[in-house]
């Protein structure tokens, strides 16, 4: 293959790579990413233009370079014969700048305020506390007692101006949904909030944009974004509690997990373990992935992670506990029935 | 003290229709508060119960020891409780006999006052279970035993309680009602009333659900017990439940304050006073904070933690609640002493209870329904602007409240409050109520805090120091009816003894370096002092002896929460240790030292 | 010398010097954790019937002792896993002070892990089962940061939460003397 050739596959591999949209910043899927898209086009526009136009101007006086002797006749400046043109030139330039600049800010202030009104009634709160190296999610309510405590999942409606408050308990991470909207930083001891309106219903890949660590590049978030009716469902499933084991094995597990070890860091709700260092997990086999977005959810892969999480996600919380056959077996067979 | 002129304003404004100038209307003989003349019988000379009588009064009728003899006041005997713990019981005497119960071991000791030099009768060892003592929050302390028919009631720190027979020392029954594997221990002085004795546990520095139960006193089963957190089956609200203010009206509203799940480690314990009014047939107590302290974990008032119940004794059944800081913020808890009083209202008198509660205010409530009728600051609150008497709510400074990740600073009153779980002591006689208190303020870090069962569930760095004015602890003559300060001692030190009153018009109260004070009633005028071994926090006591003379009695053995620093062996450099105390109290090593001593005194004869 | 030489040289020296800190950076991920138990550690009387000769240290003393990513996990670990509220940061409170020198169970590393995985009578709680070994040496080794005993390369330089005592860098070393059991 030509190096022209190879050249040309990989822009297309590149090209195609960048339209697939679960996790891509030209998706459309919310008010501020299609918003963005907007003023990105136009940015990309004026600049181009004036871009084309500089590299024309800098080729055309690259080529047609006047004579030793025209330089000295320009310094003196007696000669106004080749002025005219250079003066329209001047002129227009100028105007082209500055139209184009005003073209820029106005788009900007068009797209920030659009972005801003949609955003103003928000209808639901979420609280997202960034961890090493998972999200911790919490849907706010005014009945305190109807608050939902869950991590790495991050379930919206479509339509709905929804405002996300953000903590850090440990170091700066970045809240970024490419598919939905732009970064904003989680930054321990300070809140920050980023407003989504999201308006195409599917599911998303997000991630932690700020280094934060040894599993830094671990820590995606998967957004589910539903109708309102099912958010709504979604969520009134997930304010049960945990069902009670109902075969040995998931009893066995039940019991592993609560008094030993998983306890120490994990809730489980309708359980004795209440503990809040780690994931929530009364509703994880809901879930699409394990360890925030480093294995899909599955059997073989919930088996890898459980018995030896510092294989996969090396230098993570979890410890490798170095569970017997037994044991195993019991833990995953009750994990699987927290759906 | 300008916060509290501000405040007196608005409370006045608030329910001028209610109140009423006593000197100007009030026909009744004696203008100033009395006791409950249900719940405070006539004084015998012993000191039978921790409040002294169900009014909790801790007053004494006695009245040969008076402000002309008082620096006469010697040692008649002494002893040594063989504990170096905090002590922060009251002795009990009847007919003869001086019992007392120490902190961990909680060895009970009867000693005969017939015989010279009050040597021991028997002595009673429960043998709690050591390990209770790593999940007691404030040091291992006993808040005092109960004499009822015969027997002395009990509670150990790993969760039981005794009863054991008050002449030969034999245990008649014991039944364990906490489990310290959840974090549970007993710290309270049980109270006996219409048979049944009244138990409640501690632990909401450990994500322990809180309850009361009341045990049958002849066979130690229990007869009832509510929870304060939960739901209404579980909290005995029923058809009877009727609380003065609308945010407490509603069903399993102990489930709906707070987020699912969060109200099964929610604290909301029992580990202070209990009072009683025979008549109302209503015991009454308070609840401790929810648990964890940082607030952000539990949004919502928080249900039915740091407030006051009123129950029926013999069915547990809840009749009304106030509380005092919904959402509490500050580990405010509510646990203080209820004192029972009869207030002139008009030309008659109005069943009340006196509250000097830990978020500042002097609360005086009518005790049938729990209706506010006046919410006074009895020392320095920046962290709240009043009590709106509408709807009975504190009224929270949203820039004191502390938020997870930050650190809020120059909070008053600090944790421990305005005062702590050492109770005041009321006297007929002046119409007052003499408070023992803090001046403390302090620096709050919240933090996410993981529920472990068995350890605890707080999630806050605390950081206290002095108040304005630089003293740590104050002494306040209050008048309940006028609403104000009568009289004020600065002390350097938190004061963390209760107050005695005695009818010769005679105060005593000790300080945490071991000065043992005998005051004035009427003016505060310091009397007599005597230097115990150890500073004081155990409640002192007045008795008439078998010789009829007037004894007062005292157990000097510095800890508690104030004291840890010391009888805990802590580590001044450390100003988050003991929960932010030791930061208030680095000094308190140099001036005292653990103990348990009982002291006598007398006049000379 | 050549001055190729004579830059090899050079190269060669800094690498060493280099090299030397990799010890104290050394992570250990997947610490072994099956089948251990560490042996209940010597009572912290000094006292060994018959030969009086002491056993040799736990191997895993060296791996944990004075190593900065141990500590770092074990300064998360001591807040998360609720040491901080009996023991706040050294000071102490419901349990004994960690920033002194009174040990009631002893202050060596492999004494500190053993009596956070076995508890003590008057309230230690028992980790073992709750913790793994991993775990329990890295708070051991944090515990020890508390009264300044890893060199001062390795510790914390400052607190995760709102200031407590100084910082570990500051810490003077508390003197370890044989420890005598303090009394109850």
């Amino acid at each position: 293959m030509t190096a022209a050739r190879r050249a040309a596959a990989i822009a297309t591999t590149l090209l195609l790579g960048a339209c697939q949209s679960y996790q891509s910043t030209f998706s459309d899927a919310a008010v501020e990413v299609h918003n963005f898209n907007i003023l990105f086009v136009i940015f990309l526009a004026v600049c181009a233009a004036m871009y084309v136009l500089v590299i024309a101007f800098l080729i055309a006086g690259i080529v047609r370079r006047r004579r030793a002797g025209d330089a000295l006749v320009m310094e003196t400046g007696r000669h106004h014969e080749s002025h005219p043109l250079m003066r329209t030139g001047l002129i227009a330039w100028g105007t082209l700048v500055t139209v184009g600049l005003i073209a820029l800010a106005l788009a900007s202030f068009v797209g920030d305020r659009s972005m801003a009104s949609a955003a103003a009634h928000e209808r639901l709160s979420i609280t997202i506390t960034a961890n090493q190296w998972w999200w911790d999610v919490q849907y706010n309510s005014s009945d305190v007692s109807k608050t939902l405590r869950t991590a790495n999942e991050l379930h919206l409606p479509v339509g709905v101006p929804v405002r996300i408050i953000l903590h850090s308990n440990d170091v700066v991470h970045s809240f970024w949904v490419p598919s939905l909207a732009g970064k904003q930083d989680l930054i321990p001891g300070r809140e920050n909030d980023i407003t989504i309106v999201p308006t195409k219903i599917g599911i998303y890949r997000g991630q932690c944009a700020e280094y934060c660590g040894t599993q830094h590049a671990h820590m995606a978030l998967v957004v589910d974004v539903d109708s309102q009716a099912d958010f709504l469902k979604w969520w009134q499933h997930q304010l049960q509690p945990a069902p009670p084991p109902r075969t040995p094995l998931a009893l066995a597990g039940y019991n592993y997990v609560t008094n030993r070890e998983c306890a120490m860091c994990h809730n489980i709700a309708g359980t004795p373990a209440s503990a809040r260092v780690g994931p929530d997990l009364t509703h994880f086999a809901s879930r699409r992935t394990i360890a925030a977005g480093t294995l899909p959810m599955g059997k073989g892969n919930l088996y890898g992670w459980v018995e030896d999480p510092q294989s996969v996600k090396p230098g993570t919380k979890m410890p490798t506990i170095g569970l017997q056959p037994n044991d195993l077996h019991a833990v995953v067979a009750y994990l699987e029935t927290l759906k | 003290m300008r916060h509290g002129r501000r405040q007196l304003g608005l409370i006045s404004a608030v329910i001028v229709p209610a109140s009423i100038p006593v000197s100007a209307q009030s026909t009744l003989a004696q203008p100033h508060a009395i006791s409950a003349a249900s719940a405070a019988p006539q004084d015998n000379g012993n000191w039978e119960m921790p409040g002294k009588n169900y009014a909790s009064t801790r007053f004494s009728a006695m009245r040969q020891i008076t402000p002309a003899n008082v620096r006469k006041l010697g040692l008649a005997f002494t002893f040594s409780t063989a504990t170096t713990h905090g002590y922060e019981a009251p002795p009990l005497v009847v007919g003869g006999t001086m019992y007392l119960i120490t902190p961990f071991p909680n060895y009970l000791y009867a000693l005969d006052l017939t015989k010279r030099g009050a040597p021991t009768k028997w002595v009673f060892k429960p043998k709690p279970v050591a390990a209770s003592q790593g999940v007691a929050c404030c040091d291992v302390v006993n808040r005092g035993a109960v004499y009822d028919k015969g027997r002395i009631f009990f509670n150990t720190l790993d969760g039981q309680t005794f009863a054991v027979d008050a002449g030969s020392g034999k245990m008649i029954w014991r039944t364990r009602l906490g489990n310290i594997q959840k974090g549970e221990t007993i710290t309270m002085a049980p109270l006996v009333a219409a048979g049944k004795v009244l138990v409640g546990n501690a632990g909401g520095e450990m994500g322990v659900r809180g309850w009361i139960a009341a045990l049958d006193e002849g066979s130690g089963k229990i007869a009832w017990k509510a929870f304060n957190t939960g739901p209404d089956r579980d909290v005995l609200i029923g058809p009877r439940f009727k609380p003065p203010y609308p945010s407490d009206r509603g069903r399993d509203l102990g489930v709906k304050t707070w987020p699912p799940e969060a109200w099964k480690i929610g604290g909301a314990t029992v580990w202070g006073w209990i009072s009683y009014d025979p008549k109302l047939g209503l015991i009454y107590y308070g609840t401790s904070n929810p648990g964890p302290w940082n607030p952000d974990q539990r949004p919502g008032d928080n249900k039915w933690s740091t407030g006051v119940f009123a129950r029926d004794v013999n069915t547990g059944q809840a009749v009304w609640y106030y509380q005092s800081s919904p959402h509490d913020l500050f580990d405010h808890d509510d646990i203080n002493e209820i004192i029972l009083a009869d207030i002139p209202w008009g030309n008659s008198r109005r069943p009340v209870m006196l509250r000097p509660a830990r978020n500042g205010y002097f609360y005086v409530q009518d005790r049938r329904t729990g209706q506010v009728l006046s919410a006074t600051p009895y020392g320095y609150i920046n962290s709240s602007r009043g009590v709106d008497l509408r709807s009975g709510r504190l009224i929270p400074v949203a820039e004191k409240e502390p938020k997870q990740g930050r650190v809020t600073r120059n909070i008053c009153p600090a944790a421990p409050g305005a005062k702590d779980w050492n109770p005041a002591a009321f006297s007929p006689a002046t119409g007052l109520v003499y408070i023992p208190h803090l001046n403390l303020c302090m620096d709050e870090g919240a933090l996410e805090a993981n529920y472990i069962a068995g350890t605890p569930y707080v999630g806050a760095d605390v950081k206290m120091y002095a108040g304005p004015g630089g003293n740590r602890g104050v002494f306040t003559a209050w008048d309940p009816v006028r609403r104000r300060k009568v009289f004020e001692i600065k002390e350097d030190l938190p004061l963390w003894s209760p107050a005695l009153a005695t009818a010769g018009g005679v105060v005593f109260y000790g300080t945490m370096d071991g000065w043992f004070k005998a005051i004035d009633a009427t003016n505060g005028r310091l009397l007599w002092r005597f230097k115990t071994g150890s500073g004081i926090i155990g409640q002192p006591i007045s008795y008439r002896g078998p010789d009829g003379r007037q004894y007062i009695a005292v157990v000097a053995g510095v800890g508690g929460w104030a004291g840890a620093i010391v009888s805990g062996k802590l580590d001044p450099r450390d100003p988050t240790a003991a929960l932010g105390f030791v930061n208030a109290v680095k000094d308190l090593p140099k001036k005292t030292t653990a103990g348990g001593m009982l002291y006598v005194f007398a006049l000379p004869r | 010398m050549s001055s190729r030489f004579r830059v090899s040289c050079i190269a060669i020296g800094v690498a060493a010097l280099a090299l030397t800190a990799c010890d104290r950076e050394e992570r250990h991920n997947r610490a072994k954790p099956l089948g251990e138990t560490v042996p209940a550690g010597e009572s912290p009387d000094t006292i060994y019937p018959g030969s009086g000769v002491p056993p040799p240290l736990d191997a895993r003393a060296a791996m944990y002792d004075n190593n900065a990513p141990a500590i770092a996990q074990g300064q998360w670990l001591y807040t998360q896993m609720n040491c901080v509220g009996c023991h706040s940061h050294g000071g102490g409170g419901m349990g004994p002070p960690l920033m002194d020198d009174e040990w009631r169970y002893g202050g060596r590393i492999d004494q500190i892990a053993a009596t956070i995985a076995e508890g003590r009578p008057n309230g230690m709680p028992a980790w073992r089962g709750k913790l793994t070994q991993d775990q329990i040496w890295q708070l051991a080794a944090y515990v020890r940061s508390l009264s300044g005993q890893p060199s001062k390369d390795a510790v914390s330089s400052r607190p995760d939460e709102m200031s407590g005592p100084e910082p570990e860098t500051l810490t003077a070393r508390e003197p370890q003397k044989q420890s005598d059991a303090a009394e109850q």
